[in-house]
């Protein structure tokens, strides 16, 4: 009786041997090796990937796209980073982080991934002490209030994760004013709990959903061109060039009280999320993201692609890429 | 090398090749310090030495360039020599006098009369408060001064800058307009990210239209800064009227808004034709009518006039509602309108609230009893339990009594269908679960559990999921009522169960929010801080369970894993169970509030305030919420913009959720009463 099954079989069925044991809690980071070590300001390969590939145990033998896409991303998140100074800057005033624990025991847990871009402004090396203090700070605030909880079960009466990364990025802001009051940054977070993202977001850097078909920008911009694009007053064509295109009217470090535009979304399986700093947007179309993406199972070639293209389009800022590939 | 700053003009005055204190310049300007900076130039104080017997001070502006591009330094000192060339021919009580300019060292100099004063951003930053008929003044000069400018000739002079930085108080508290034709034009082809907007520039200046109506706006967004205390440039451009001063500063008479309101108009062509016709509209405010000036061209239609400090109590400022009610009318101009809803209710009823008594029930049918709970429905068939402990089953097209059917107790579980075994399932406080045949009203099977069943049934894969006030969850076989398990939950479960394909999930006395897998094991557990009489609703696109508590929140839960993702806080306790629809969800508090909150980030879409608090649970039907109050009303409201379609007054509280059955929504009351009221169209 298929209702007995149900009811009786629910437990998830051990995949193989190694899995039976009661508790075995292997923390898988997700980062996957990229293919090889090439440097990004020198891309002038096509970006379309034929050439030999190195899959992750070492052995080097052509792969076709398909059996590259059954290889990779199987019942975890996979992720790439990637973060440059650019053709043009001195110095890198982004900041990133990254990282994504998978267990497996009888308790459950769900998969849990952090991802931050945020990209620094202001003079005297504070753009990149704002934005590695606010990656710095989130980052600490979330492994403590959100993911400890949920590693030693304590998740009764939990505070909301919406509450908990509002809190955490209130605090990075507060922690700018008072240790970096000249500095300012940008802030975009994915925290990943399984398939459900929650997103915190204030400025100009962004979080991408690309789907089979489609790619949808979560958050929206804090700039001044959005804000005159919203009420109809410029075109977006327009807004590429205008001479404000790069004034924020929000940042984290600006204000005592800063508003966090925050979502969650149940991202579909096989999907991908992306998060960047505006010198990847600023040069690279949405469509010609999505086409790269689409082109490089491995999420660090992708990145690579996408930083090395920005790089050959005049690399006129700092880019950083995340890009998380969910699994099917 | 490429360097961010924080503000447009902020300046980092890295490379100070300033001029020191008794530096002697032009043989003639001692040099006693600096009194501002940033942007393009340093302004200095410095005494005339011309004058050996008095000590005139006067104010330096210095252009020093460290731009590299001759071209750009340029256009530069061709700027300020427009500045100087601007000011030269002017006069006004308003505008510093010029005195004399030269260039030296590669460096030109602007002398100018010295302002022994403040200007409006520090007074800011040193003040809690600015006087209200003080700003009236000032901002009646600057239109003075503005027009004044625009009235140039042969082309009008636009200021283009109007801040309040911008903006000197001298020490006879009157104003003066400072740094004219200094950074103007915007700054071009900036490379890096800045933060921070102009925050008071109008918003045709960003497509470099400027026209003396982008000094009203400005002059608008300065007097909403000073007496908000918002700075606009820390919030998102042109949000002005998200921030309406009659919210921030009650002191602020209503024509002042107005007047403010209309300064700061999207399009150019809405706002004051002119600086003068703005004083005319500011004089209104500060005179008597005997004192005012007759030469309005265009007929003011009056705002209402305020002494000074004391307004008449029609129009104290807490009747003024945040709103912008009421602004006074400008002649021909086109008047103010306030800005229109969030979203435009498409709703035959648009015109406001049905009155009451146009909208009748089809039909009504009285019990002996308070109905308490929530009627069911099939095609032709309705049913409603009572506390007088019946069960009575009506024909859903004319509500003629089909039959009844009687326990021992007062029936506060809502009846629900199983249209598989052909059977009514509900509760009773006589302790027992019956299971009744919808056509004939003959008992099919009872199960008995140790207290009062309040919860309401649900019937999923062919089982009756339920609590019991014994502390119980308990899965029956829906057929004959034969226990499958029961789960140990403790305190009573009063709420409904959700049953998706994998899990049950349900509330209890404790505060508890449990899901348990099909076959009866704990999954997770989420614990709120008070109890839950609310159901459970669980979004199966997005895998994520609303539940209200009677802590005031309503939650938000990962079903995969029990987490909470967000909660939203009302006034009052949460016993009304939640209702979705198209990324909203609604649910009523005992604050007397039925909100719709956004489910993808939990912020409150709308409200709607009954004033008596709310139990019962909203039911939403196409574009319409329906749920009944305390206050005894049955409403109607628009699921997109919390618009009222229709109310109707029954004889007492309604506690329980409405059902929606083919052309008529159900909804009991305590009056005893069962009412069928017409969907429309």
């Amino acid at each position: 009786m298929n209702l007995f099954r149900r009811f009786f079989n629910n437990q998830p069925q051990p995949k193989s041997a190694s899995d039976n044991g009661a508790l075995n809690g292997s923390i898988t980071p997700g980062a996957v090796p990229t293919t090889k070590a090439e440097s990004p300001l020198q891309e002038t390969a096509p970006l379309i990937t034929t050439a030999p590939i190195l899959i992750p145990d070492g052995a080097t033998r052509p792969l076709s796209q398909e059996s590259l896409l059954t290889y990779l991303g199987g019942d975890h998140l996979i992720f790439g980073q990637l973060s440059d100074v650019g053709m043009v800057r001195s110095n890198n005033q982004d900041a990133a982080i990254s990282y994504f624990v998978s267990s497996r025991s009888n308790d459950e847990r769900p998969d849990f991934g952090l991802f931050i871009v945020a990209d620094g402004m202001g003079g005297h090396h504070d753009g990149e002490k704002a934005s590695a203090l606010a990656v710095k700070t989130v980052a600490t605030q979330v492994t403590s209030t959100i993911y400890l909880p949920m590693l030693s079960g304590q998740t009764d009466n939990q505070v909301p994760i919406t509450e908990a990364l509002t809190e955490a990025v209130q605090k990075a802001n507060a922690d700018i004013m008072t240790q970096v009051p000249d500095g300012g940054t940008t802030f975009s977070a994915v925290i990943l709990i399984g398939d459900l993202a929650y997103i915190a977001h204030v400025g100009d850097s962004r979080v991408y959903l690309l789907t089979k078909d489609n790619i949808e920008q979560l958050t929206r911009d804090h700039s001044l061109v959005q804000r005159l694009i919203e009420l109809d007053q410029l075109t977006p064509e327009e807004a590429a060039d205008h001479p404000q295109k790069n004034v924020l009217y929000r940042a984290l470090g600006q204000n005592e009280v800063v508003e966090i535009d925050t979502l969650f979304r149940r991202v579909p399986p096989k999907s991908r999320l992306m998060l960047c700093s505006d010198g990847l947007w600023n040069q690279v179309q949405d469509r010609e993201i999505a086409d790269i993406i689409r082109q490089n199972a491995n999420p660090q070639d992708a990145c690579n692609k996408l930083v090395a293209l920005a790089n050959k389009r005049g690399g006129l800022d700092n880019v950083t890429v995340i890009l998380l590939n969910l699994p099917g | 090398m490429p360097e961010t700053t924080q503000f447009a003009g902020g300046g980092d005055n890295s490379q100070d090749t300033s001029l020191k204190p008794n530096h002697v310049l032009h043989n003639r300007y001692k040099i006693m310090g600096v009194l501002g900076g940033g942007g393009m130039g340093t302004v200095y104080q410095a005494r005339d030495l011309n004058f050996t017997d008095v000590r005139k001070l006067v104010a330096i502006k210095e252009m020093q360039t460290q731009v590299s591009d001759g071209a750009l330094r340029a256009s530069m000192l061709k700027t300020f020599r427009r500045e100087a060339n601007i000011l030269a021919t002017l006069s006004h009580p308003a505008i510093p006098q010029i005195y004399d300019f030269f260039d030296l060292n590669e460096r030109a100099y602007l002398v100018m009369e010295y302002i022994n004063g403040k200007d409006l951003e520090i007074l800011l930053a040193q003040t809690k408060e600015l006087p209200v008929e003080k700003v009236i003044e000032w901002a009646i000069d600057l239109c003075d001064v503005l027009e004044y400018l625009h009235t140039q000739k042969p082309d009008p002079i636009v200021f283009r800058d109007v801040k309040p930085s911008n903006i000197m108080i001298d020490s006879l508290g009157k104003v003066r307009l400072i740094d004219f034709g200094i950074a103007k034009t915007f700054v071009s082809g900036a490379k890096n990210t800045m933060i921070g907007t102009e925050g008071y520039s109008a918003p045709e200046q960003y497509k470099g239209d400027v026209s003396p109506q982008s000094d009203i706006y400005s002059l608008g967004a300065t007097l909403h800064h000073i007496l908000t205390r918002k700075d606009p440039r820390l919030e998102p451009p042109f949000s002005f009227h998200e921030r309406p001063i009659a919210v921030l500063n009650p002191k602020v008479p209503p024509g002042m808004i107005a007047i403010i309101d209309r300064a700061l108009l999207f399009s150019g062509a809405e706002r004051f034709r002119s600086c003068r016709e703005m004083k005319e509209s500011l004089d209104t405010l500060r005179y008597r009518p005997m004192m005012l000036p007759s030469s309005s061209q265009a007929p003011i239609q009056q705002p209402p006039n305020y002494p000074p400090a004391q307004y008449p109590p029609q129009y104290a400022p807490q009747q003024y509602p945040p709103q912008y009610a009421q602004p006074p009318q400008y002649g021909a101009q086109p008047q103010y309108q306030p800005p229109a809803p969030e979203t435009p209710s498409t709703d035959f009823f648009r015109e406001g609230t049905t009155n009451i008594g146009t909208i009748q029930p089809k039909w009504t049918f009285k019990t002996e009893d308070e109905i308490r709970c929530s009627p069911t429905a099939t095609k032709d068939q309705a049913f409603v339990g009572s506390y007088d402990s019946n069960i009575w089953s009506l024909k859903l097209d004319t509500g003629e009594l089909l039959w009844k059917f009687p326990t021992k107790g007062g029936i506060a579980s809502s009846p629900v269908l199983d249209e598989m075994n052909r059977t009514v399932v509900f509760g009773s406080e006589d302790f027992t679960l019956y299971a009744v045949d919808f056509r004939s009203g003959r008992i099919s099977w009872t199960f008995p559990t140790k207290d009062r069943i309040r919860s309401t049934p649900r019937v999923a894969h062919n089982f009756v999921f339920f609590g019991s006030d014994d502390g119980k969850l308990y899965a029956l076989a829906a057929p004959n009522g034969r226990q499958h398990w029961a789960a140990d939950i403790e305190t009573p479960v009063r709420s409904r169960p959700f049953v998706t394909n994998e899990l049950v999930i349900v509330g209890a006395e404790s505060g508890e929010v449990a899901a348990f897998t099909l076959s009866g094991n704990r999954k997770w557990t989420y614990r709120a801080r008070r109890n839950i009489i609310s159901s459970p609703l669980v979004n199966m696109v997005d895998n994520i369970c609303y539940v209200g508590s009677g802590d005031g929140f309503l939650y938000a839960l990962d079903i995969n894993t029990g987490f909470n993702s967000w909660r939203f806080r009302t006034h009052g306790s949460i016993i009304s169970s939640p209702a979705e629809y198209k990324q909203l969800v609604f649910f009523g508090s005992t604050d007397g509030i039925l909100y719709a909150v956004n489910t993808q980030n939990g912020r409150e879409k709308w409200k709607f305030d009954t004033g008596k608090p709310i139990v019962a649970s909203p039911v939403v039907h196409k574009d319409a919420v329906y749920f009944g109050g305390t206050d005894g009303y049955f409403y109607c409201i628009g699921a997109e913009n919390g618009k009222e379609r229709w109310k109707y007054k029954t004889g007492g509280a309604i506690t329980a959720m409405p059902h929606i059955a083919g052309d008529v929504v159900l909804i009991g009351s305590l009056d005893h009463t069962l009412y069928a009221f017409p969907l429309g169209t």
